[in-house]
């Protein structure tokens, strides 16, 4: 009685799944269809199902996909064992610390250890100061030895030659002129000060193109020079703005009204 | 602070206090028509100086007046401010049960202690009394031993008083006195926790250790003051500044009278001849004596007997490197002969290692400064006769190991002066 009544809804829901995912057979089992059913409306709701499957193909960790060698970087020594450095040459590359800056050497950014000061290139081990490291050092004399002994003075240069010193030039700046001469008598006169605030003492060179003028940047400095100061901008200032623009536009209706009467008169 | 002003501080205290008691009394507005008895008297009163109090002054002004008139106000200002506004109850009468019960286990201990010490300087005596002969080991053994039951008694002394609240409080408020072992233990304890660290990072950093002596362990506190001045370690001095001979203030923190020696040198004394660097002393005095209590050393005061060298104001000349000036206290052996003036009266290389080693001193102090070349170093120069104010030092140009590469493709075809313009 209840069977055949079933029957025409059932079968339409058969046809649905068997429609989706084809199945292998009509007499798979009523119980698989009904869970399917009940499974897909869910599924809906999800979006579909994404299964992904590996295949033994490829390799995804371990040592297998790592970076291939590089082109070298040349590291290594640049100056070997006691041979002649100026301040600034480099004596050895690195990647980390293998090599620690000793006597009158220094560690750049990135490790390199160059010289201070000139002399001869000297790599030793320092078991009182540290008992792992190693050192590069330079000394003044070939025969000097590092490490020095313990408590020693420590060896200094000066480097530096005697001068008579420089008396900086007072430049006395007049603005009298003086014209004529024996002849004729002579006038002293005023200068008339053109230069324009800050533009005084500046430096006009022939440039490129034929020009006697500052360099870009001084003409970039020139308001900063004539101590030209804008009020700081505040986005969002309302009330700075609007002062601002009704007073440009009084100006301008100002203008527009001259215009009209000088046209006007024409 | 004198002794006098000491005593006298409680009692102007005192006085003060019924002073405005009295004042309190006089605001009472009295029922009487009469004019109030002290109104008379008010009239030939000038207006007095503000007399302030170095247990509650708490405003800069006040601390400053203090100070002028030469004593300290106690602890810090947030201590004084405390002293004003509490009702300043002795640690006895406090109202706190735990507070009196925790004082009486600490009295206990303290008694133990003090029993203690009694029978250690007992035996100390007994061993005194022995013949070295009894020991095994001879006079060698019973001094050893003396020694170390000596430490021991120190040790004794400073636990006996190490918790007691009093002294805490008084260390603190700078009242203690440093006659007393517990004083000067607190005293060491403090300057070790922080001073010292610094000097001893100077010492490190500017290289003191290998280059003025090849190794030094600083037992004493050395502050450096250059009229109102003070210096921190290793700061920039102006030459106009340290013209003047700077005033010491040196702590030391074990017990006793000794002669100290002051020994000023500059340790970066350029030499463009020889292409080193040179020392050279600026200060020598002798027999300076020095005691817990008495601090100050004047170096502008020390008299010609203790003078071994004068101050010779420091200077550096323009482009030099900056010069180090340390500043070294020597404590001279007990009976020692007198250093003669005559045999240290040159100045260029000195060498203090040299100097310790032949006067057999021990240095227990340290401080430095540095100098450089500033606006006043020629004036100064000039007003200590100094010659060489005129001299500049220059870096030595360094020659290139490889020649210079020629110029090759737009710079070569440009290397003419027809485009000069266009060169930078």
């Amino acid at each position: 009685m209840l069977l055949p009544r079933l029957q025409p809804p059932l079968r339409a829901a058969l046809t649905s799944i068997a429609r989706s995912a084809p199945s292998g057979s009509q007499t798979t089992c009523l119980n698989d269809a009904f869970a399917q059913l009940a499974i897909k409306s869910s599924r809906r709701m999800n979006g579909a199902g994404v299964t992904f499957v590996r295949h033994a193909s490829h390799k995804a960790q371990g040592a297998v996909n790592k970076a291939k060698d590089g082109p070298g970087k040349r590291l290594g020594a640049k100056k070997s064992g006691e041979q002649y450095v100026i301040p600034g040459n480099i004596i050895f590359r690195q990647r980390g610390t293998h090599w620690f800056p000793g006597d009158n050497c220094a560690m750049g950014r990135d490790h390199t250890i160059y010289a201070t000061e000139s002399g001869y290139v000297k790599y030793y081990k320092d078991p009182e100061k540290n008992p792992k490291r190693q050192y590069i050092g330079v000394v003044f004399e070939r025969d000097q030895v590092l490490p020095l002994p313990r408590n020693a003075m420590r060896r200094r240069k000066l480097n530096m030659v005697a001068q008579k010193r420089e008396q900086p030039k007072v430049l006395v700046q007049t603005d009298l002129v003086m014209e004529g001469d024996a002849s004729t008598g002579v006038v002293l006169k005023q200068k008339k000060n053109k230069e324009r605030k800050g533009e005084e003492g500046r430096n006009l060179r022939l440039r490129p193109g034929y020009m006697y003028r500052e360099s870009n940047w001084e003409i970039g400095r020139a308001a900063e020079r004539a101590q030209v100061t804008v009020r700081e901008f505040k986005p969002r200032d309302r009330w700075t703005a609007w002062r601002k623009a009704t007073i440009r536009k009084a100006k301008n209706a100002e203008k527009r009204g001259l215009g009209r009467k000088i046209g006007s008169k024409k | 602070m004198s002794t006098s002003q000491k005593a006298v501080r409680p009692l102007a205290r005192c006085l003060r206090s019924l002073q405005s008691q009295r004042q309190s009394a006089n605001n009472f507005r009295t029922l009487s028509s009469s004019a109030r008895c002290n109104v008379e008297a008010v009239v030939d009163s000038t207006p007095e100086k503000p007399i302030f109090d170095p247990e509650t002054v708490t405003s800069i002004k006040g601390e400053k007046a203090l100070m002028k008139s030469g004593i300290l106000p106690i602890g810090s200002r947030r201590r004084r401010a405390a002293i004003k506004s509490s009702d300043n109850i002795p640690f006895e009468q406090l109202p706190y049960l735990c507070f009196q019960e925790a004082r009486k286990v600490l009295q206990e201990d303290r008694e133990e202690k003090l029993k203690l010490i009694a029978t250690e300087r007992l035996r100390i005596s007994n061993m005194l009394a022995r013949d070295p002969s009894t020991f095994k080991g001879g006079v060698l053994e019973k001094e050893t031993k003396l020694s170390s039951m000596r430490r021991y008694l120190e040790w004794l002394k400073i636990q006996a008083d190490i918790n007691d609240p009093l002294i805490k409080k008084r260390f603190e408020d700078g009242e203690g006195d440093m006659n007393k072992p517990i004083y000067r233990y607190l005293a060491d304890r403090k300057w070790r926790e922080y001073q010292r660290k610094i000097i001893v990072q100077r010492i490190e950093q500017f290289g003191i250790v290998p280059d003025f002596l090849p190794h030094f362990e600083p037992t004493a506190e050395v502050q450096l003051a250059f009229k109102n001045r003070n210096v921190q370690p290793g700061e920039y001095i102006d030459s106009r500044v340290s013209e003047v001979a700077p005033r010491l203030k040196v702590q030391v923190f074990n017990k006793g009278e000794r002669l100290v020696t002051v020994v000023v040198i500059d340790g970066d004394v350029p030499d463009a001849e020889k292409d080193r660097f040179g020392t050279r002393s600026h200060f020598i005095a002798t027999d300076i004596p020095l005691s817990p209590t008495d601090t100050s050393i004047p170096l502008s005061k020390v008299t010609k007997e203790q003078l071994v060298q004068p101050w010779l104001p420091p200077f550096a000349q323009k482009g030099s490197p900056y010069h180090r000036l340390a500043v070294f206290v020597l404590e001279q052996q007990p009976g020692q002969p007198k250093v003669e003036a005559e045999k240290w009266a040159e100045r260029d290389n000195f060498f203090l290692k040299s100097f310790i080693g032949k006067t057999r001193m021990t240095p227990i102090g340290f401080n430095m400064f540095r100098a450089t070349w500033d606006d006043g170093t020629a004036g100064v120069m000039e007003r200590a006769s100094i010659e060489g104010a005129d001299i500049e030092f220059k870096r030595k140009k360094v020659v290139a190991l490889k020649p210079k590469q020629k110029a090759r493709g737009w710079e070569a075809r440009h290397a003419s002066d027809k485009y000069k313009s266009l060169r930078r």
